[in-house]
């Protein structure tokens, strides 16, 4: 890990072309400073930034709503508990891919097909920026929802008892449960999940290659995308490598926040 | 005792019967080969040696990959090969070009791809295996029967600008592809459309189509990458400008916001904007053909050969009412349609240089090529004879009407590889692509994405040291 890891971070620092090895320096900070100037690499990190904390708060969100009904004793909720398997069952580029043939963006695709039973225009999916963004939102989440609500789920079946027994005795309804006993004992748990998902949403690649390409008008290019063009597109190494190393150093930087929260918040829940 | 006879009896017949059958798969395999054994080389000469073929997920390959057994028996060469989708074909392709390992011996590619492999001497030139007695019998092979414009497109002298046609040839055609327009003659015929000859009327007849069979009036290529430009709208916007456009001025200085690509452009994107279709800016070239063939399109610029998928009645919904033109001319009235050519070449790096060309003569001689067109629809064909050849004249001339031959035959006239060689072409193409994106996304005018474009380019060609 370590090697590969200092190569990388060597190559940053220099001018590696790969059809030009006779090109080869040491050129110090020089692709960081041409990255900042760079329009690009500003949009790129702005969606890299904005997606990942959408998809943190739509896929906690949801998830959470889905792991406290399945918590709760509806009719089929084993069946449930297997179908929410499936997703994580499937690769991504294939869940990528089987949503792309499902938002075609004419009524050839079954998402718009049966939108259109509900009086809805066929909505441009891929084709237009905002329905690009929102596309890969979706996909991901479907890809990762069951996730988060597995762990959420984990959390409130291990949760005690007793302070809910005692919020019940002094009169608590279900609102204020939920509000005083239910999320406080859960914050650990929503705290990893938070961890989780932000690490991945902010490196996240194949949804995004699968569908867009990091397009259209480089509205799903995220630093990721982007460092993957530079690299084994264009083959410029050295530059590819500096982006890595600036994702890396976001998620590092995210990660630790983070994990210095769910410390707290796990102290806090005991 | 009765049983037993019957045993022996049926033993008997089996084997008769198995050995007619090897008998037959003989006498067929040694016709089947006998045409290569005319060529007075050793094709053993090179047995018991392995190669591994990279191959890109193309028509090509899929014609290729039944034939192969045929090469393995004529020479006794183990041949593995390794396909991969376009994109991520050239990336594994470059890894191993540049790192020099050799996983691939045979590799496909062509003019353009060559323009980055060249000058750090990644592939081999052909010429001297070409003119080694021991290893090519010109005689047979028939260089002279490739269309003269195939070979000189993979043909370069190394000079950055320039060259094409000149110096060394390091690869050979296994197909021909130029860009025609193809259009629904059904609809035209219907609602009095005029066949378009210039930019202007061919954004007249794709409103004209949606408006009134309310389909899109054309679908193109519109990812934001290289393989969008170089078909359909290169070949366009030299046309417009009577082949006097090019990317680079004299210089070498990016030259896309010239006012003539300018005003090219502007019109391309209003047309694709306003008669395409809404996800025009992810369509791949697999996307646009099968929307025609699907009759979800009334025009389509783009390679010729996506006409064999267009007459595929099998296939295709609009078979039988296509018709073809060239694409819309400038003043001057001719086009200048771009021309690429899949073509097989030779890694430097491979361990099996003498088994490798024997593989890239095999496939790409006449009697394979034909077969791969026959058996498994390899158009267009880059041999002249497999043109000409009755039984391909009888499906090729059936299309459109018998226009397909025609235009086909007029466009090759004058087309010719449209962009000029340097090893940066693909990021030049990016870049352009994607101010195409801007401005049909209405994020800026054409004049100022399409000088900012150019300005990019110049910056990176001059980071790569080329200028």
């Amino acid at each position: 890990m370590v090697y590969p890891f200092g190569l990388g971070l060597y190559y940053s620092f220099t001018s590696y072309w790969l059809q030009y090895p006779n090109r080869f320096r040491f050129v110090w900070f020089y692709n960081y400073v041409d990255l900042i100037g760079e329009p690009l690499f500003v949009r790129a990190l702005e969606f890299t930034l904005g997606f990942a904390l959408v998809a943190v708060v739509v896929q906690v969100g949801l998830g959470l709503a889905v792991a406290l009904l399945l918590h709760a004793r509806i009719p089929g909720r084993a069946a449930i508990r297997a179908l929410m398997l499936l997703p994580l069952m499937m690769p991504p580029v294939i869940t990528a891919l089987m949503w792309k043939i499902m938002m075609a963006s004419t009524n050839a695709g079954i998402l718009n097909y049966v939108l259109s039973f509900l009086g809805v225009d066929p909505v441009n999916w891929f084709g237009s920026t905002q329905g690009a963004v929102v596309s890969v939102l979706i996909i991901d989440t479907w890809g990762n929802l069951p996730f988060v609500a597995l762990i959420l789920l984990g959390g409130l079946q291990a949760l005690p008892t007793e302070p809910y027994e005692a919020a019940r005795v002094d009169g608590a309804g279900p609102a204020a449960i939920l509000r005083y006993v239910t999320l406080p004992l859960l914050s650990p748990f929503i705290v990893l999940a938070v961890l989780f998902r932000a690490m991945d949403s902010l490196r996240i690649f194949d949804v995004i290659y699968a569908t867009t390409q990091g397009g259209p008008n480089d509205a799903t290019t995220n630093l990721q995308i982007m460092a993957y063009q530079y690299s084994f597109q264009w083959y410029q190494m050295g530059k590819g490598m500096a982006q890595a190393i600036v994702l890396l150093l976001l998620v590092v930087i995210v990660s630790y926040l983070l994990m210095r929260l769910w410390n707290r918040a796990s102290e806090s829940a005991t | 005792m009765r049983s037993r006879c019957r045993w022996l009896a049926g033993l008997f017949l089996a084997a008769l019967f198995t050995m007619a059958g090897v008998t037959t798969a003989s006498a067929q395999d040694d016709e089947a080969l006998a045409y290569y054994r005319q060529a007075k080389i050793d094709w053993q000469q090179a047995k018991g040696q392995s190669l591994t073929i990279g191959l890109n997920k193309h028509p090509f390959t899929e014609s290729l990959l039944p034939l192969i057994p045929e090469f393995r028996r004529l020479t006794g060469i183990n041949v593995e090969y390794l396909i991969l989708p376009e994109a991520e074909y050239f990336t594994k392709l470059v890894a191993d070009l540049s790192q020099q390992r050799g996983e691939f011996s045979v590799i496909m590619t062509g003019p353009v791809r060559n323009w980055q492999y060249v000058p750090p001497n990644w592939i081999l030139p052909l010429d001297d295996f070409l003119n080694n007695p021991k290893l090519t019998d010109l005689g047979w092979y028939k260089l002279d029967d490739f269309y003269p414009a195939l070979i000189a497109a993979n043909r370069w002298n190394g000079k950055t600008g320039g060259g094409v046609g000149e110096g060394p040839l390091y690869s050979l055609p296994v197909l021909e592809e130029s860009y025609i327009l193809a259009y629904r003659k059904d609809i035209f015929d219907q609602y009095n459309i005029k066949v378009p000859t210039t930019l202007e009327e061919m954004a007249e007849a794709a409103r004209l189509v949606k408006k009134n069979a309310g389909i899109p009036g054309i679908v193109a290529r519109g990812t934001p990458s290289v393989a969008s430009m170089g078909t359909g709208f290169m070949s366009g916007l030299k046309s417009y400008t009577d082949g006097q456009w090019s990317e680079f001025d004299d210089k070498l200085a990016a030259n896309f916001h010239d006012p003539r690509s300018v005003k090219f452009t502007e019109t391309w994107i209003a047309m694709v904007r306003d008669s395409g279709p809404p996800n025009w800016a992810n369509m791949q070239w697999y996307d646009a053909m099968e929307a025609f063939t699907a009759g979800q399109a009334g025009m389509i610029a783009d390679a010729d050969f996506f006409a064999a998928n267009y007459e595929d009645p099998k296939k295709s919904k609009v078979a039988g009412k296509v018709g073809y033109a060239l694409i819309p001319a400038g003043p001057g009235g001719k086009p200048y349609a771009g021309l690429w050519t899949w073509a097989l070449g030779i890694n430097k790096a491979t361990r099996s240089k003498e088994a490798a060309w024997l593989f890239v003569q095999w496939a790409t001689a006449q009697r394979t090529l034909l077969n791969a067109t026959l058996g498994y629809r390899n158009y267009n064909p880059a041999r002249a004879s497999i043109m000409n050849d009755p039984r391909v004249q009888e499906i090729m001339g059936a299309w459109g009407g018998g226009s397909y031959l025609k235009v086909v035959a007029k466009n090759l006239e004058t087309a010719r590889v449209a962009w000029i060689p340097q090893p940066e072409r693909t990021r030049l193409g990016d870049i352009w692509a994607r101010s195409l994106h801007e401005i049909y996304f209405q994020r800026m005018p054409a004049a100022d994405a399409l000088k900012k474009a150019s300005n990019e380019v110049d910056k990176v060609l001059k980071e790569a040291g080329i200028k």
